[in-house]
């Protein structure tokens, strides 16, 4: 048996590149049981007849985005030098998903879902839109006191969810949107619910996650 | 309209995909695919398979081809699949042709279009996706700017009702001819020739068969006077191509990153049955046996598992527990199962070949779960003559070991439907499914469970049976209601096919060249996706055989005659017509023909491969 204290619990910070953009959070999570079985790392892994490796996200990217900024927690049996984790990590990577930081974690700490805050996208857009309407469509959704949305049948307000959204422009002198949105454990706002709630569809943009707050208890 | 580019195309793509079910069936880039740029390679090959991503992609046939292709440098193999319903409207909708996955680029961009025809219910998607691509569905209507169409796959040993839509078909095992036509099709394209000189370099290679080289003449009772070659390249009959030992596998399996079907490292151990029960196709046009040694199944299950991380592997076979080193491989499982943590999906196995020691090392590698044993029919009467001679003892002695080992729930197949059987028969399955329940629930108790699988007799070329008439639909409800009855109140579960959709699938299998209209009628009338239930429609069918002024009892439940010319005639699948008929005789008494390994009964295979197995090392094969 391996002894308790041997048993470590490492973070990656990683991104889904568009390849991947397509690919589900339950998908995903299989993608990552295999890429750790991929590597010669201990992996942790279940007990019984169909042992799964132990692994955790923080938070589900949804379906059609891409991230800079995703995390995952997983378990090994024994520890490893950092600089071999990752090197392991990128070899057995699928194409798409790049390895960006690696680093150990307190065993002691809660789950990466129960410490989410907040989450920050980039929305581009297919088609240019024009920097000035856009600012007034902002404006306007930021004025109301309430924005009642309803998802899978459930009335909800979006505003509170709403952390900042503001305007801005990329490298290219196209206008994007960048927003902060709330992600705690019950009270998570959806980009695509703010975009829809501006007056786009799912097929006129692609939103980018830049960053996850994490807040430990 | 011009063709866009794969940069332009993919945008376009990129924005109807937030809009369908399970988009990442369509956007590739997968873990071990294979990408090449556009304009380094020579030949540029697109492998389809007419269904969706989820079954295509699990197509180990398809994978090995993938493989042999792309290993050689001049040559790109990309995949296609079927879009789904939803896909297709959407497509269709903004005007987007069908693409391969890597690429990103128009079928009709590439040189070779391989499509894989497994089972006859994908055809209307064959013509679909043809459609989809802006091909001309018929060969007779592609010019010189268009993709070869070639095709392969298990359906094809009867090619004739897809053959007005194939240029160039691959008869049996498509690793054996595929680079071949390739080298041709390269020569042809350096010499500058027109089309009709491309298939005459194909119609010279073995094993492929180019339809547009024979003419089929009709009496006038709709049956066949003579198929006759009308080009000097054109053999007949064409005889299929084999391997004469199995290469090493593949191992670097594409990893999906969407889920699909089949979702595992899956090693073939062996290719090819001698048990020659009559109404099994493969156990007939996949003949000889070749089998791979335990060494390299093990290091190719380990090479796999480095590969793609799978959690799970699986050994395919027609029947595993035929395997000459069963016992040893299993031994050498545990191994890897142990320091891998995976599991293994049970392989099939026979009744009469099951041990007590195989029970006992099975039970090593995989406890809990279930067990599936095929008596095909239900009274020993029947199953002699379908030459599955299974007694009742033994059917019920293998049971018991499966309750006993620990095993708590077992699936039976079952068919109905077939030659001289009789209501008796159908109500012996019955009484064997309630028996085989009792022996568990006296061993485990209420732990026990039976399921039962029900499916419908489908008369297949190049088989013993081949001349049978499928049985009226009327008869198999009448069948199929006397089960139901029966097991009502059992604690059985019972699953069983649409009767309908067997009617397809019959007319279709021993179809000649004249199906190829009512193909073409019932997809245009909306027929795609036949092998889906939910979209599976007979009236799409009924009115294509009306349009055309064919009728489908014709093809179905009209009884062959031995002398008559068969439409696949021409097709050598390796198997003697007399052998055919002699067994066939055979059935009719109830005579059993035992398994070949123990005594050569000259079905073809020897003679129409002497050379081959000649080169097959260690005296290969298991013919005796």
């Amino acid at each position: 048996m391996t002894q308790p204290e041997a048993i470590t619990r490492v973070r990656v910070l990683y991104g889904k590149g568009p390849s991947l953009r397509f690919i589900g959070h339950l998908d995903l999570q299989r993608l990552w049981e295999r890429l750790l079985r991929r590597t010669r790392l201990p992996i942790r892994y279940s007990q019984g007849y169909h042992p799964r490796a132990r692994l955790n996200l923080a938070s589900a990217l949804p379906l059609g985005f891409v991230s800079d900024a995703e995390l995952l927690d997983f378990w090994m049996d024994e520890s490893r030098p950092l600089a071999d984790v990752q090197l392991e990590l990128q070899k057995a990577a699928l194409p798409g998903l790049t390895i960006k930081e690696v680093q150990t974690i307190d065993l002691s700490e809660d789950s990466l879902q129960s410490q989410m805050s907040a989450s920050e996208f980039k929305v581009t857009f297919f088609d240019p839109q024009v920097e000035e309407e856009l600012k007034a469509m902002v404006n306007a959704l930021l004025a109301e006191a309430e924005i009642p949305r309803v998802r899978r049948k459930k009335t909800y307000d979006l505003r509170p969810l709403i952390l900042s959204l503001s305007v801005a422009a990329l490298e290219d002198g196209q206008t994007c949107l960048e927003m902060r949105l709330k992600a705690e454990p019950g009270a998570t706002g959806r980009p695509d619910e703010v975009l829809d709630a501006l007056g786009f569809d799912s097929t006129q943009y692609l939103v980018h996650r830049t960053q996850l707050f994490l807040s430990p208890h | 309209m011009p063709q866009p580019s794969s940069e332009t195309l993919w945008l376009r793509v990129e924005r109807i995909l937030p809009t369908v079910v399970k988009p990442g069936r369509y956007v590739g880039g997968e873990l071990n695919q294979v990408v090449k740029p556009w304009d380094t390679v020579r030949t540029h090959i697109a492998l389809a398979f007419p269904d969706i991503y989820d079954l295509g992609q699990s197509n180990l046939g398809l994978a090995i081809l993938y493989d042999i292709l792309n290993r050689r440098e001049d040559i790109a193999a990309e995949r296609t699949f079927s879009p789904w319903i939803d896909m297709e409207a959407a497509m269709r909708n903004a005007g987007i042709p069908l693409f391969s996955l890597e690429s990103k680029r128009p079928l009709a961009d590439f040189d070779i279009l391989g499509v894989s025809l497994p089972y006859e219910t994908v055809y209307t998607n064959f013509l679909n996706l043809l459609d989809l691509s802006g091909i001309p569905l018929y060969s007779r209507d592609r010019q010189g700017e268009h993709p070869l169409v070639i095709a392969g796959g298990q359906a094809v040993f009867n090619p004739e009702p897809v053959a007005p839509f194939v240029d160039a078909f691959v008869i049996g095992e498509g690793e054996a001819a595929i680079l071949d036509l390739v080298d041709t099709y390269q020569a042809w394209k350096e010499s500058g020739g027109g089309r009709e000189a491309l298939l005459t370099g194909l119609a010279r290679i073995p094993g492929v068969y180019v339809p547009a080289f024979y003419a089929v003449d009709y009496h006038s009772d709709g049956t066949i006077q003579a198929v006759t070659p009308t080009h000097p390249n054109a053999g007949s009959p064409v005889t299929k191509r084999i391997m004469a030992e199995l290469p090493p596998p593949m191992t670097n399996f594409l990893v999906p990153n969407v889920e699909i079907s089949q979702e595992r490292v899956s090693i073939e151990i062996m290719r090819g049955c001698t048990r020659g029960c009559r109404f099994c196709h493969a156990g007939m046009v996949n003949r000889p046996i070749r089998e791979r040694p335990v060494e390299e199944i093990l290091s190719a299950l380990r090479r796999g598992l480095d590969q793609t991380g799978y959690e799970e592997i699986s050994l395919l076979s027609l029947s595993s527990s035929d395997y000459s080193q069963i016992i040893p491989l299993i031994e050498g499982l545990r191994g890897l199962l142990n320091e891998r943590q995976v599991n293994i999906s049970l392989p099939s196995l026979r009744i009469e070949s099951f041990s007590d020691a195989l029970m006992d090392q099975l039970q090593t590698l995989s406890p809990g779960g279930g067990f599936t044993l095929a008596p095909e029919a239900g009274t020993e009467r029947l199953r002699q003559i379908i030459n599955k001679p299974i007694s009742d003892a033994e059917l019920m002695n293998t049971v018991r070991s499966i309750f006993e080992h620990g095993w708590g729930s077992i699936k039976l197949y079952f068919m109905i439907g077939h030659p001289q059987e009789t209501m008796e028969d159908v109500a012996g399955i019955v009484t064997l499914s309630r028996a085989v329940l009792a022996e568990g629930r006296g061993i485990i108790g209420g732990r026990a469970r039976l399921h039962v699988g029900i499916s419908t007799f489908i008369p297949k070329p190049d088989t013993p049976f081949q001349w049978v008439p499928f049985e009226d639909p009327e008869i198999i409800a009448k069948k199929l209601s006397l089960l139901h009855d029966g097991l009502r109140g059992a604690k059985i579960k019972m699953t069983w096919n649409d009767p309908h959709a067997s009617l397809l699938e019959a007319w279709l299998a021993r179809g000649d060249r004249r199906l190829a209209e009512v193909i073409h009628h019932a997809w245009q009338h909306g027929a795609r996706f036949d092998a889906w239930s939910e979209h599976f429609n007979l009236a799409h069918w009924e009115a294509a055989f009306e349009a055309v002024g064919l009728d489908p009892d014709f093809y179905s439940t009209r009884p062959r005659q031995l002398d008559e010319i068969l439409p696949w005639d021409h097709i050598n699948a390796g198997i003697r017509k007399a052998f055919l008929i002699q067994d066939y005789q055979w059935s009719k008494k109830g005579r059993i023909r035992p398994d070949c390994r123990q005594g050569c009964y000259a079905c073809g295979i020897l003679s129409n491969f002497q050379d081959l197995r000649t080169a097959a090392p260690h005296g290969g094969w298991k013919c005796p």
